[in-house]
């Protein structure tokens, strides 16, 4: 350095100023880098915030959501939270460090919360029927577990088998490197119609049936089959779905997941990836997300049991699904496999077996059935027709009924609930298991009385597979392409009630089919939907699509129009259970992140150790940003960053520091006025505050006055809010678009923060307001009012004892500078009205001159 | 000054769609569709800003910031993927990615990101320049 340079800078240090134009460019660079960061700060803030918003949302509202919302929303605000802590070290270089080490410990919980059940070490790729049980779930889903249960403690005969355990479902998934490619098309692609839906299924299922079966589990599974194949009688299997969570109580996946029928022995590793790709079929994606079943959780074994070539077959009942009261058992039965009952297409027998001792068949109904299911001689099944003689026969003798309720009864008692049983019986008589599953029943439903002028039903008759009744349109559903358009709150009206269709019902009011019987798969997901639903009503004459109708599943009967007496007093559908699986991760992960624990900017625990949430480091970020602003603004010697007193008419007791840009041109001198203001917000706070005049404090009786007296003198909080100076007075810190105010009117804490920039989904006006004069009840009074007259302007607002904080995001330029105008008005206007909250005429006296002003102060 | 951006990703169709619309909205645009084109680009252009796809078959989008970081850490990287883990975002943020935008991308939500980025990438130019002028400054002084 030469003799002069020196010499100038320790004269100008002496002097104090000027200052070399480097300096003055190193403040510029650094002010702007700063506000840079604190920008991006707030934008992450807004962001996180919102997110935070709708999974509460989510978690509060009875909406259907996935895992991909709760994993979108959870990475959504982790990523903001972290942009927030690294922007505020560019504020204060590793002066909050920690925060990034409490980042890490919470969203580690989070985590631990997302994340899949591990699956059980050690699991054998193939079980034999005859080593299961019902502790065997984990590995071989419910379904088989209770199968193994059935044969090998309750005693009934199953047919020989064995299961693809979920051990084998992982390496498929694992070797086949599948996992990222199935998270990322479930991640970006949208399932929001029917049509995206099916796209996404096809994509999905196309990706699981061209994978390869790793080679040992191909040679496992042959293996096991040849184990039970005889060669001279040509022993066939099915195959048969048991995904974890299947066949629970209210989640039943009726016929949801693929079952294959009379497969052949050479052809079983090719029809297990086909049962496995069935976890994607729109309907058990649609169940699942109706039921709130984590994705990730649902691995799929699949039972391989010896193909029972039926006589007769069916479902038996343990109790009628629609009146937990009613214990008779329920046989619904048909001639050939039981798939003829399942699939809910055909007429059957129904017998009621009444379960005193000794067990009796105590109804009968014998359907016309001309339609029955049947091995195919190569592979498969098909449907024939029944021979003339037997049609009208019933498909069971009284004796094989009651084998079959025998049989039931048991399972009942040794599951210790009731239960659904799929059933067949062969040509020796011998009555086979081959599902039993709990049974969901309901409370029996009284019908409302009809009205004398009510009009005559369409129809009646059918019976109630749910019990209940709602109007709609009708639209008639045969084929996809009807799937595709079918409207929401229409009433499903088909022909044969399709396990398939399931994935139309958290759209449709009702359901009506002309075939079909209560126990059907359609049925039985119908009743855990709560969707009401007549079957087998009988042909369905002058149903054209469009026609509004109301469905009185309970009364089993048709109504054209819309009858109001018998929809009063029924529930909306309930789509999802209260607290599925989903709902409760979201809410475990929510407890990480949205609670507020850190309330207090001045309290000593207000420091990054105490974050205990994600929302507490946005909050301590939000908090120590700004006073970090405003500390490079005090502490620099630069007068272009320091704060102005602001000037109206006379000097006023606020301070304005500008980011850039907030004043119109440089301001010289310690005062800025209003006319040199460039901030919009401000102005419009501003406009807000001065627009009405204010009259005054209300007029109160001697016991508020004194209340607020006594509070003032007695509340030590009310003295000093803050520690720091710069909360001493009343900031503006503002920029041409953003402005943060931080101020105490009286007694009265308030903070307003709004960006009002060219990006909506940027913007944001914040409020939050706390104190008062008056008694804790009063100024709870008066946070509530505010709170209520901020939530009619569209704000979500929180209010808590006598805090309320509000904000409204997502705005164009104009409605956030008409909400600051707003919130200008009230910060006046209510600042001491906490005095009357104990006289109810006149807070709705002010109530309504405030909602008045309100009105016109709007000028958008 | 125009802001250039380097577009990284396997899919042919969503480069091209993204990359037109991205010259509609005034960027400059240049494209990769492979690992050897992304450092290329990047030796051969003045790129700002990096759109790079999280998972690509030759190209590990986290370890792929980390490489461009170290060469060029001026450039901002943003990350586009369809795949949201928490983890793998975060991941990206800590090896220095600017921020994390998921598929399908809302064009006005990401020309906002490139604006911030490139914002961002001046303010530290500026600074170094200032930091270069004051130790030539310094280094004058001493002859």
């Amino acid at each position: 350095m030469s003799a002069f340079s020196w010499w100038k800078r320790l004269l100008d240090r002496f002097r104090g100023g000027p200052v070399g134009q480097h300096n003055i460019e190193e403040a510029k660079g650094l002010f702007e880098s700063r506000y840079h960061a604190l920008r991006l700060l707030l934008a992450a803030n807004t962001r996180a915030l919102k997110s935070m918003a709708e999974m509460e949302q989510a978690a509060l509202s009875n909406s259907l959501f996935g895992m991909s919302f709760v994993r979108s929303h959870c990475t959504a605000v982790g990523v903001s939270v972290f942009k927030m802590v690294r922007n505020l070290d560019i504020l204060a270089p590793e002066r909050y460090s920690l925060l990034f080490e409490r980042l890490e410990q919470i969203q580690g919980r989070i985590d631990d919360e997302l994340a899949t059940i591990p699956a059980p070490t050690d699991v054998p790729y193939i079980l034999p029927m005859e080593a299961i049980a019902h502790s065997h779930s984990e590995i071989t889903g419910s379904k088989m577990a209770r199968l193994g249960e059935v044969a090998n403690v309750v005693g009934l005969l199953v047919p020989s088998g064995f299961v693809i355990t979920t051990a084998s479902f992982d390496r498929l998934i694992a070797t086949n490197d599948l996992g990222p490619e199935i998270a990322r098309l479930l991640q970006t692609n949208q399932s929001d119609t029917l049509d995206e839906l099916f796209v996404l299924s096809s994509n999905l299922q196309q990706l699981i049936l061209t994978a390869e079966v790793p080679a040992d589990i191909a040679v496992a599974i042959q293996g096991a089959a040849a184990e039970i194949v005889d060669p001279v009688a040509g022993t066939t299997f099915a195959l048969r779905s048991s995904a974890l969570g299947e066949d629970s109580i209210n989640a039943s996946f009726a016929g949801q997941y693929e079952s294959l029928l009379n497969v052949r022995p050479s052809n079983l590793v090719a029809s297990y990836l086909e049962v496995v790709a069935s976890k994607y079929t729109p309907q058990a994606m649609q169940y699942r997300m109706q039921r709130g079943l984590r994705d990730d959780d649902v691995a799929m074994s699949v039972g391989c049991l010896e193909m029972v070539d039926a006589r007769s077959g069916g479902v038996a009942y343990t109790g009628n699904p629609n009146n937990r009261e009613d214990s008779n058992v329920f046989i619904s039965s048909a001639w050939g496999l039981p798939k003829t009952i399942v699939d809910g297409r055909f007429a059957s027998d129904l017998l009621i077996v009444n379960r005193e001792e000794p067990l009796r068949v105590s109804s009968r109904v014998v359907g016309n059935k001309n339609t029955r299911f049947v091995l195919h001689p190569r592979e498969g099944v098909r449907r024939g027709k029944v021979d003339e003689d037997l049609r009208l026969r019933p498909s069971l003798t009284d004796a094989e009924a009651v084998a079959v309720a025998g049989a039931a009864i048991k399972l009942e008692d040794h599951f210790g609930t009731p239960v659904d049983v799929e059933w067949a019986t062969t040509d020796d008589g011998a009555v086979v298991i081959l599902q039993c599953r709990p049974l969901s029943q309901s409370a029996e439903v009284t019908r409302a009385a009809l009205p004398p002028d009510a009009p005559p039903p369409l129809i009646s008759g059918g019976f109630t597979a749910s019990p209940g009744a709602a109007s709609g349109i009708i639209h008639w559903v045969e084929r996809d392409v009807e799937a595709l358009s079918f409207p929401d709150g229409a009433v499903m009206t088909l022909s044969q009630p399709l396990p398939r269709w399931a994935a139309l019902l958290d759209r449709a009011a009702a359901v009506i089919a002309e075939e079909g019987g209560v126990a059907g798969h359609l049925a039985t997901v119908a009743r855990e939907l709560g969707v009401p639903a007549i079957l087998g009503a009988g042909p369905l004459v002058g149903f054209e699509n469009g026609r509004e109708v109301t469905v009185d599943a309970t009364g089993r009967a048709v109504f054209p129009g819309r009858i109001e007496v018998l929809l009063e007093g029924v529930e909306e559908t309930v789509a999802a259970v209260p607290d599925n699986p989903v709902r409760q991760t979201l809410k475990k992960a929510l407890a990480h992140i949205a609670p507020l624990t850190l309330m207090d900017p001045d309290g000593l625990d207000f420091k990054p150790t105490n974050c205990r949430t994600l929302h507490d480091i946005t909050r301590f970020c939000h908090e120590q940003a700004v006073r970090e602003i405003f500390a490079f603004g005090s502490d620099t010697s630069f007068p272009e960053y320091a704060s102005k007193q602001l000037h109206y008419n006379v000097p006023m007791q606020w301070w304005v520091l500008d980011l850039g840009n907030g004043f119109k041109d440089t301001v010289k001198g310690k005062y800025v006025h209003l006319e040199d203001i460039a901030c919009k917000p401000m102005l419009a706070i501003w406009d807000g505050m001065v627009a009405v005049p204010w009259d005054g404090p209300p007029a109160v009786s001697g016991r508020g006055l004194a209340s607020v007296l006594f509070q003032a003198t007695a509340n030590p909080a009310l003295s000093s809010p803050f520690k720091k100076p710069y909360a001493n007075r009343n900031y503006f810190i503002i920029s041409k678009h953003f402005m943060n105010l931080q101020s105490r009117f009286g007694f009265h804490f308030t903070n307003v923060e709004a960006l009002a920039g060219e990006r909506p989904e940027e913007n944001y006006l914040s409020f939050s307001f706390k104190g008062g004069a008056a008694d804790r009840e009063r100024k709870a009074g008066r946070a509530r009012l505010i709170g209520a007259l901020l939530e009619e302007l569209g704000f979500a607002t929180n209010v808590i004892e006598d805090v309320v904080t509000a904000r409204r995001t997502n705005l164009h330029q104009d409605d956030v500078e008409d909400g600051v105008r707003v919130v200008g008005y009230l910060l006046m206007h209510t600042r001491q009205i906490d005095m009357i909250m104990n006289d109810p005429s006149a807070v709705e006296r002010y109530r309504t001159k405030m909602q008045t002003d309100i009105r016109l102060l709007s000028k958008n | 000054m125009t802001i250039s951006v380097l577009l990284v990703d396997d899919e042919e169709t969503f480069v091209q769609t993204l990359a037109k619309r991205l010259t509609l909205r005034r960027f400059n645009v240049y494209t990769a569709t492979r690992k050897p084109r992304v450092f290329e680009t990047l030796s051969e252009n003045r790129i700002d800003v990096v759109l790079l796809d999280v998972r690509m078959p030759d190209l590990d989008g986290i370890e792929a910031t980390k490489d461009i970081k170290a060469v060029y850490p001026l450039v901002e990287v943003i990350l586009l993927t369809g795949h949201a883990s928490m983890e793998a975002s975060l991941e990206g943020m800590k090896m220095g990615a600017f921020d994390y935008l998921l598929k399908p991308v809302n064009i006005d939500e990401l020309v906002y990101k490139i604006e911030d980025a490139h914002r961002k990438k001046e303010l530290q130019e500026e600074k170094i320049r200032r930091l270069r002028d004051q130790a030539d400054e310094a280094s004058g002084d001493t002859v």
